[in-house]
């Protein structure tokens, strides 16, 4: 690892916390006390467990790592026993989406997080990344809805559709294309990758399928399919 | 510039080229069939992937190279539509689909009769163009029954001669036969919905699917991966054209299929006659073949467009369109979906079969009295996954959560990750009449990486007769879902107008050349031998998914072509 990797892996380990990692260097004191699930798992889980970054920047620049970074996991949070996000590794995923099959959608995203921080800036005098996690949803809340003011190409709603998409895909597409790391995706809902064969037994089940192991493209996961 | 020669050039080598190809190549004739995607095998579709397949839609026309572009009426501009739900390779859909094989009723074939015998005429909204099929059930079904056969269909009779078999589909036609093969076991999504149902005195049954569930013609049989719609099958168990009649049509000799190659139009001289088409390889190059008989069998779009593509000075509104009924009549299912989601049990609906498991047609057709409803036709009502698809991705994005419950944030993750695998949705397949200003024409703004006017779809199902069938068939399919048990019951939104799956009609057949296309057997009327075969020759769509129909017309077309027309070319009816 290069210093520069190194140094890009401590922010965007600090970007992808969010607004709890902000809190911690002082930036937005409120935040924490304002969502304590948020910093439970900003707390149990940054550091070595999730190493984000050494693998960015094949699209995005620091900065708009961070914002997006911070919006999927408002998206999809992290708690205890609950992978979000952070924990699924979307921004990697987006990120290498966007230097391959989705490079068409590159402008789409450059725009809409220049839309996106002018809105913020407008409203709430701070870029997203420094909101704390009410405001945040807020914004999110204003995309959805189509009332955030300022956007042209893509509207609010197309760049908040777009974000929600790409946040599931990163969550549950195979670890293969940079997220749902370790299969957190699958382990938070239940599902076990694509098993060659389901048996008449399996099929009458009534319960939680947690036959080992979870099958990925190259990847076959430890530990068993149902929840963590 | 490459030019050849054959007996019979076919333009798409799916549901309808497969047979055919295979069918006339047994009989002798030379066919070239040209397909604009590749030919895979089914070494190609292990492993399963859920982003590729499903959310990239891998093997399905890229809708930005390859646009439709679509508009709920003339009044705005149309815009790409973001999901094709149809083949882009040999084999064509059946690679992909969810291999629903349904005989029609046999009122289907004559829905407009039956509802003015029963209803009177004024039960037809006003402007719909509903109209009989000039085929009858008994006409076809000796290809319904070569189709289930052929192929490899799984399913239970619940008409075998008229005699009402239970646990089988008792309102279907009457077949001469059982099934080739036993149907598909239940999984839990199916023994529920079967329970229900039942408790309201509806009549469930195992759904009639492409798929083998004993080792078939040297097929291995289902292993229950889950991943059928949207993906290829790992073991060939899925009856796709690709491992059925592609071989057949291999070993015939007669049969050379090109790949990658794109036809932009059909050729025709002074006397009216096709003389072949013209495609565009895989290299850009510039290509002829000259054919004694075309047959045009792509999805629906791209026969309404090459027709109207290929116009003369002779054809100056397009081939075969002297009716001006060419690309009218455009017809789509929409899926009206109740979700059953329960605090209980697990469901595990991404095992088994993903697509319509288990059904029940008590609401289809014409087996309910509509008196007083106020609408006519009905649907399929069946369970399976969200979208079909029972992956994660898929879930995520067409399992709305109930109502009080956001999209995203910490209350989103929650209700997903509890009723992932705890959920089934209860679909039905509307049967949407057709209606002749809901239609296909040319885009006069977008084109496609060819250069060409992309389709364009003018067709908004929110009509007065679909929004009440709609409405009564939510109210069904909730008391269904509670009859299940579930813990929570909540409707998902309906689509904003846009046409849903199984688009049909654009070439409408008939029996009368001043208000349809083509005749019973896909043969236009305005050129003898140009035919045109697949749903865009659909009068009507019932409320079944229309592959094997699509098949036995094409078997049908395959037997008069080289019955009768192979030797004395010309008019069929």
């Amino acid at each position: 690892m290069t210093k520069h990797d190194a140094s890009r892996r401590a922010f965007l380990v600090r970007a992808a916390v969010g607004a709890g990692a902000a809190a911690g260097a002082g930036l937005v004191p409120d935040a924490i006390a304002q969502n304590h699930e948020h910093m439970e798992g900003g707390a149990a889980t940054s550091g070595a467990q999730h190493p984000s970054g050494s693998e960015h920047g094949a699209f995005f620049n620091h900065a708009d790592a961070a914002t997006i970074a911070a919006f999927t996991e408002r998206l999809m949070p992290s708690a205890p026993d609950k992978p979000g996000a952070r924990d699924a590794d979307v921004l990697n995923y987006i990120d290498l989406a966007l230097a391959g099959a989705y490079a068409e959608l590159q402008d789409f995203y450059r725009r809409g997080l220049a839309q996106l921080e002018a809105y913020c800036r407008g409203t709430y005098k701070e870029p997203f990344v420094r909101l704390n996690p009410e405001q945040q949803d807020e914004v999110i809340a204003s995309l959805e809805n189509g009332k955030a003011t300022g956007f042209s190409y893509p509207t609010a709603r197309e760049f908040f559709s777009t974000l929600r998409t790409h946040t599931m895909e990163g969550m549950f597409a195979d670890p293969l294309y940079g997220g749902n790391r370790d299969f957190v995706g699958w382990r938070l809902v239940g599902f076990p990758g694509a098993q060659a064969v389901f048996t008449p037994t399996d099929l009458q089940n009534t319960q939680a399928f947690t036959r080992e192991p979870m099958v990925g493209l190259q990847t076959i996961a430890k530990g068993p399919a149902g929840r963590g | 510039m490459a030019t050849e020669k054959t007996d019979v050039v076919i333009v798409g080598v799916g549901a309808v080229g497969g047979i055919l190809a295979a069918e006339l190549g047994k009989a002798g004739m030379k066919v070239v069939g040209l397909e604009r995607g590749p030919r895979l095998t089914t070494a190609d579709f292990n492993p399963h992937d859920e982003l590729r397949y499903f959310q990239r839609q891998d093997l399905r026309p890229n809708w930005k190279r390859q646009p439709v572009t679509w508009r709920p009426n003339t009044g705005v501009r149309a815009h790409p539509m973001n999901v094709l739900n149809y083949g882009n390779q040999a084999g064509g859909g059946t690679v992909h689909y969810g291999t629903l094989s349904w005989r029609m009723h046999e009122d289907d074939f004559r829905a407009r009769s039956q509802t003015i015998e029963k209803y009177g005429a004024s039960a037809i909204p006003q402007d719909s163009s509903l109209a009989d099929w000039p085929v009858a059930y008994a006409d076809l079904e000796p290809f319904y029954d070569q189709a289930e056969y052929e192929l490899g269909v799984s399913g239970k009779a619940g008409n075998l001669q008229g005699k009402k078999i239970d646990g089988g589909n008792v309102f279907e036609a009457p077949r001469k036969r059982e099934y080739p093969l036993p149907a598909l076991l239940m999984d839990q999504s199916g023994v529920l919905f079967a329970e229900g149902a039942r408790k309201l005195g509806y009549h469930p049954f195992s759904s009639p699917r492409a798929i083998i569930s004993q080792p078939y013609h040297d097929r291995a049989s289902c292993t229950y991966c889950g991943f059928c719609q949207s993906f290829g099958c790992h073991v060939g168990a899925k009856s796709s054209i690709l491992v059925t009649k592609l071989p057949e049509a291999d070993a015939t000799g007669n049969f050379k299929l090109l790949t990658g190659a794109t036809c932009y139009h059909v050729n025709t001289d002074n006397s009216g006659r096709a003389t072949g088409v013209s495609y565009y390889g895989p290299d850009g190059s510039d290509n002829t073949i000259e054919a004694e008989l075309v047959i045009l069998a792509p999805f629906i779009y791209d026969n309404t467009r090459l027709l109207l593509l290929s116009k003369t000075d002779k054809f100056p509104n397009g081939l075969a369109n002297s009716s001006g009924q060419l690309g009218k009549h455009v017809m789509a299912h929409i899926m009206a979906k109740v979700f059953a989601a329960y605090d209980d049990r697990y469901v595990n609906i991404y095992m088994g079969p993903s697509a319509q498991k288990h059904t029940i047609d008590d609401f289809n057709a014409d087996n309910f009295d509509h008196g007083g409803l106020g609408f006519i036709r009905g649907a399929q009502i069946s369970i399976g996954p969200a979208d079909l698809e029972a992956g994660p991705i898929g879930t995520a994005m067409s399992m709305d959560p109930p109502p009080g419950t956001p999209k995203w944030g910490a209350a989103y993750r929650d209700f997903f990750a509890k009723y992932f695998a705890r959920y089934g949705a209860i679909n039905a397949q509307t049967e949407n009449l057709a209606y002749a200003d809901q239609t296909i024409d040319l885009d006069p703004d977008v084109r496609d990486q060819w250069g060409m006017p992309a389709p364009r779809v003018t067709y908004d199902w929110r009509r007065p007769n679909e929004r009440a069938r709609v409405e009564f068939l939510m109210q069904k399919m909730e008391g269904i879902a509670h009859a299940m048990g579930a813990t929570k019951v909540w409707r998902a939104a309906l689509s904003p107008g846009a046409p849903g799956a199984h688009h049909e009609g654009g070439t409408r057949m008939g029996n009368d050349p001043k208000t349809s296309v083509v005749n019973r057997y896909g043969q236009t009327w305005d050129i003898p031998n140009l035919f045109v075969i697949g749903s865009s020759t659909f009068p009507s769509m019932s409320g079944f998914n229309p592959t094997l129909t699509i098949q036995a017309l094409a078997y049908m077309s395959a037997d008069a072509i080289v019955k009768r027309y192979k030797n004395r070319p010309g008019p069929l009816v």
